[in-house]
């Protein structure tokens, strides 16, 4: 093993003796905001600075589905991006698409620093696929001043399902002229109940240990989050706008005071934490609350990941994977979480964070740490792969919107699951 | 007609025929013609992968209640941006032309919707209609105390979408309108009020007829900007939905064809709609010509 | 007297209501570009300080100031192209004795039945096999040719009366002539009519030019500032949004102004004499 080091290192030394012209690395990602994105260009900067030899060149591309297409089009032009950001639910999709090669196969990859969960979920076939990069799950956002006025413990947030309904009894009772819980309508949510609950999302081990051919949406636990949220909505309990995967809608409504408790990702306590200051209110944190009677199981990591496509030189390709590895850096990664609140998914990361204090008792910031390093790591909080995900998110969506106009949760999750089949079903009659 | 055509240089018409024939042709009537192939193919885009289907997709749509659902719709809110862009266009137009001081004001004012993106009007929309903690509602709240649901009721999500079609589609009406009223003769119209005709007689009889031709053109313009160019509005405003029934109540066709298109990579799938929908218009147009053919456009 | 003084008013009053509801999400955006963070998706709509700001983040970090000079080249070929292959076409369909004048003339008007939109698929395989993609040609030369175009000015030379055509005739002039000396500079109406509607139209191209044009250097301000909607949570500085549609919706509304009288005069659509 330690030879085999080596001789890797030797190489990549010769070979970087050998390299006389500059390498370029264009680095696709989804970042358009001035914070985020510059930030990837700076670190591209000081990359670009101490590898004299390469040039990354980060372009902000649009959202995740645009870069998909994007990419695959550019490969299909035979001028792919070395390194492409990829959403986690678009794993299986990129995956199929035969324009990446797995990162791990890249010379050799030192995967030890990372978080277990966070590993698990982009290894696939044994093979680490991508480099995590920003990463995130959902935790749960409370108003603590409104909490106190309905006579609750601003310092005890709802942890299951059942706390959640009974504290939203006492917002009502207080008639403060607030709603009492939102979230986005997205299937996100619903997947990480599932997971919560170490249920699987697809059969085949969700469509890790071969193609997902059923998604198992008329399960006890499905049935379970389902059935809960008609509760809260039909109570009056629940908002949103009503539009789906209105995140930035049901983040407004949080901000401004409108709704006690919120949840949504991680990677948002920043900027909701800026917004609620302005506004005037005390915000908490919270773990994601789940059903009741169930072992809390864990989350699965939602972000994105960095993939390095296919048909490139080799030295391009290292490259790329030496450029994502830097970006993702001990150093980096604690200093990517402190702008925005993305999880660093390096060990040594949080150790950094540990030593300068950032993770005092009280940060908001160690409540979503806590439960991202209290998750087992199985099949179910290793996630689903599935082809056509946006598209079974969105029945998912659907079917939750139809049980708020009436429809039973049996009959809505039936119909959705059909759906949902046979869009896997399609998809995996198109796959070569 | 004939006595205008003077020259007799062949070749020459040729020459000046051909950029406009060979753009058409290899950028309008190839790809119609390649999308017709794809619709009888099951394909994926992005991994390349074709099987032959043959019909079957046209089968799977016309038999799926989920897009009749849609087409109704279709139609129904192409109906609604027809009328009230028409009506509107023309109210505001006669409004505008009226003799007054600044009018050349309110007409520019009224016109720059038409330029905004339609996905950056369809976020502006979304700000405010925001039930919790939108503009309107909170107008609505404190004037009425009422705090309609815009988004989720389909209702007035259809509502919603429908209106700001028409108001982003406003100003082309009105441009259009405004140049029609000032291009009436006005001879004709004097002889009507000579005649003692009101001026809602004079409007139903004489200027109604008389811009005809404009309203066909706009009826057909606006038409195909119901269909084809509101996708953006409407995926910004409420992506497709609420859900009411099998489908969301505003995912209309195009809708549908960019979700399976774009979003799902159902390439061969997609164009199988794109395909139906030509032919839909073909028809509405075909059926539009022939009762148009009574209208004058002069020579 | 005072009937009309009374009309004035009210077709006055009228008219302001509209223009305030019509305009007012224009002046909500306005507001909004001033504000920052998550003031801008609020029922908030007092003006903040940020406008400077969020511009110079749209025009610089947004790369808007690039993208809006990739939409002028855009629109303004697009444009040309259109005017100058309609007024070709048009010309041979009114002033030419070809055969199968009907014929060519409906094949053209079909065409407006096939929106681009509906073929992008197809169109980027073979816009791709010439070597265009991620290109200007690529976006302004299927955009070329114009039925509408072609429709309006044919309406228009139709009805430029018989005897100018004579006139110019006994001169002995040949078609070139006669179309850059007689026929255009009748027809500048009509020009700057289709002038106008086909640079908004080029202006506002989103989905081919998110297809074909791979990189910033060549995309174009529709694209631009919708990629800066994000997707997920929070991924969107909606105050830059705002301050970039405010930049973006000049060009076409300074084209407006322009050519407004152009338009009101270029549409005649029946016989007016």
């Amino acid at each position: 093993m330690k030879s085999k080091a080596l001789t890797a290192a030797i190489s990549v030394v010769l070979g970087a003796g050998v390299m006389a012209q500059s390498v370029t690395v264009e680095f696709w990602h989804t970042f358009g905001d001035p914070k985020r994105g510059g930030w990837i260009q700076a670190k591209a900067d000081a990359f670009n600075k101490a590898n004299p030899n390469i040039k990354v060149v980060p372009t902000f591309k649009g959202s995740y589905p645009d870069i998909l297409q994007a990419a695959t089009l550019a490969a299909r032009q035979g001028k792919p991006p070395a390194l492409v950001q990829m959403y986690e639910i678009g794993s299986q999709f990129a995956l199929d698409s035969g324009i990446f090669q797995p990162v791990g196969g890249i010379g050799t990859l030192d995967t030890s620093d990372y978080i277990k969960p966070v590993l698990n979920y982009y290894t696939i076939n044994g093979k680490v696929n991508s480099i995590p990069f920003n990463s995130s799950s959902p935790v749960l956002y409370y108003n603590k001043d409104l909490m106190t006025k309905a006579g609750l413990d601003p310092n005890k947030p709802p942890m299951t399902y059942g706390e959640l309904t009974a504290a939203c009894a006492k917002v009502a009772a207080a008639n403060l002229g607030v709603k009492c819980f939102g979230v986005s309508l997205n299937g996100w949510f619903f997947e990480q109940w599932m997971a919560q609950q170490g249920a699987l999302l697809a059969n085949n081990s969700n469509g890790r240990k071969g193609r997902a051919t059923e998604v198992l949406l008329t399960s006890e636990p499905a049935k379970k989050i389902v059935s809960w949220l008609k509760d809260m909505n039909d109570k009056g309990y629940y908002t949103y706008t009503g539009k789906l995967e209105d995140w930035d809608g049901s983040d407004a409504i949080f901000t401004d005071a409108k709704v006690v408790f919120h949840i949504t990702s991680t990677a948002d306590i920043v900027n909701i934490g800026d917004a609620a200051k302005k506004t005037g209110f005390q915000m908490g944190v919270g773990m994601l609350p789940i059903a009741d009677g169930v072992k809390r199981n864990g989350v699965v990591i939602g972000g994105a990941s960095l993939w390095i496509s296919k048909g490139i030189p080799k030295e391009q390709a290292e490259a790329a994977r030496d450029f994502a590895l830097f970006m993702t850096g001990t150093e980096n990664m604690a200093e990517w979480h402190k702008l925005t609140g993305y999880y660093p998914v390096r060990v040594s990361a949080v150790e950094v964070l540990r030593k300068e204090g950032w993770l005092k008792e009280d940060a908001p910031q160690l409540v979503a740490f806590n439960q991202l390093l209290q998750t087992t790591p199985n099949e179910a909080t290793a996630g689903a792969l599935i082809g056509p995900f946006q598209q079974v998110r969105r029945i998912v969506e659907e079917a939750i919107q139809k049980v708020f106009s009436g429809t039973s949760v049996d009959a809505a999750l039936t119909e959705a699951k059909t759906k949902a089949d046979a869009a896997l079903k399609e998809y995996n009659a198109s796959v070569k | 007609m004939d006595n205008l055509a003077v020259f007799k240089n062949r070749w020459l018409a040729l020459l000046m025929l051909l950029p406009t024939l060979v753009v058409l042709g290899v950028f309008l009537y190839y790809p119609a013609l390649e999308t017709l192939r794809l619709s009888l193919y099951r394909a994926n885009f992005v991994f390349q992968t074709e099987t032959f289907v043959g019909l079957s997709q046209f089968r799977q749509l016309l038999t799926d209640p989920s897009y009749y659902q849609s087409l109704l719709q279709t139609v129904i809110f192409c109906a609604l941006v027809v009328a009230l862009g028409l009506a509107f266009g023309l109210s505001l137009a006669i409004l505008v032309n009226q003799p007054i001081r600044g009018a050349a004001v309110y007409r520019s004012l009224l016109l720059y919707p038409y330029a905004l993106s339609p996905a950056i009007a369809g976020t502006l929309w979304l700000f405010m209609f925001n039930p919790e903690v939108g503009l309107v509602n909170n107008i609505l709240r404190s004037l009425f105390g009422i705090a309609p649901r815009w988004l989720d009721n389909p209702i007035l999500a259809f509502g919603l979408v429908t209106f700001a079609a028409v108001w982003k589609n406003l100003g082309y009406n009105l441009a259009f309108y405004i140049a029609a009223l000032q291009n009436l003769p006005g001879e004709l119209l004097e002889a009507a009020a000579l005649d003692g005709a009101t001026p809602w007689q004079r409007f139903r009889h004489v200027i109604l007829p008389l811009l005809s031709p404009i309203t066909f053109f706009l009826i057909f313009v606006n038409l195909t900007y119901a269909i084809f160019d509101t996708f953006s509005l409407v995926d910004i405003l409420t992506a497709g939905g609420p859900t009411l029934g099998k489908t969301g109540i505003t995912t209309f066709l195009i809708y549908r064809v960019y979700q399976d298109g774009f979003q799902n990579f159902q390439t061969g799938f997609a164009a199988a709609q794109a395909i139906l929908m030509l032919a839909m218009v073909g028809a509405i147009t075909a059926l539009q010509f022939r009762a148009g053919r009574g209208i004058n456009y002069g020579a | 007297m005072a009937r009309r003084a009374v009309q004035t008013a009210l077709i006055h009053l009228t008219l302001i209501v509209v223009v305030l509801l019509v305009g007012f999400p224009l002046l909500f955006a306005l507001i909004k570009a001033t504000q920052t963070g998550a003031a801008v998706n609020s029922a908030n709509v007092i003006p903040s300080t940020h406008l400077w700001d969020n511009l110079v983040s749209a025009w610089n970090g947004a790369k808007l100031g690039l993208y809006i000079r990739n939409s002028f080249v855009v629109a303004v070929g697009i444009t040309v192209l259109k005017v100058i292959t309609s007024s070709l076409a048009a010309m041979v369909l009114v002033y030419f004795r070809i055969p199968a004048k009907s014929l060519l003339f409906t094949l053209i008007l079909l065409t407006l039945m096939l929106p681009t939109d509906l073929l992008v698929v197809a169109l980027f395989d073979l816009v791709n096999k010439l070597g265009w993609a991620n290109t200007y040609q690529a976006v302004i030369v299927p955009f070329a040719a114009s039925a509408t175009g072609i429709f309006l000015l044919r309406q228009h030379f139709m009805n430029i009366p018989g005897s100018l055509l004579d006139a110019a005739r006994i001169d002995g002039a040949g078609p070139f002539r006669f179309l850059l000396s007689v026929l255009v500079p009748l027809s500048w109406n009509t020009i700057g009519a289709l002038t106008l509607i086909q640079f908004i139209y080029g202006w506002e191209q989103y989905l081919w030019p998110l297809i074909i044009i791979r990189d910033s250097s060549h995309q174009v301000i529709q694209v631009g500032l919708k990629s800066l909607i994000g997707q997920a949570s929070g991924q969107t500085d909606w105050g830059m949004v705002m301050a970039g549609t405010l930049v973006a919706i000049l060009p076409p509304v300074i084209m407006f102004t322009l050519l407004g009288r152009q338009f009101s005069k270029g549409f005649v659509l029946s016989e007016s004499k």
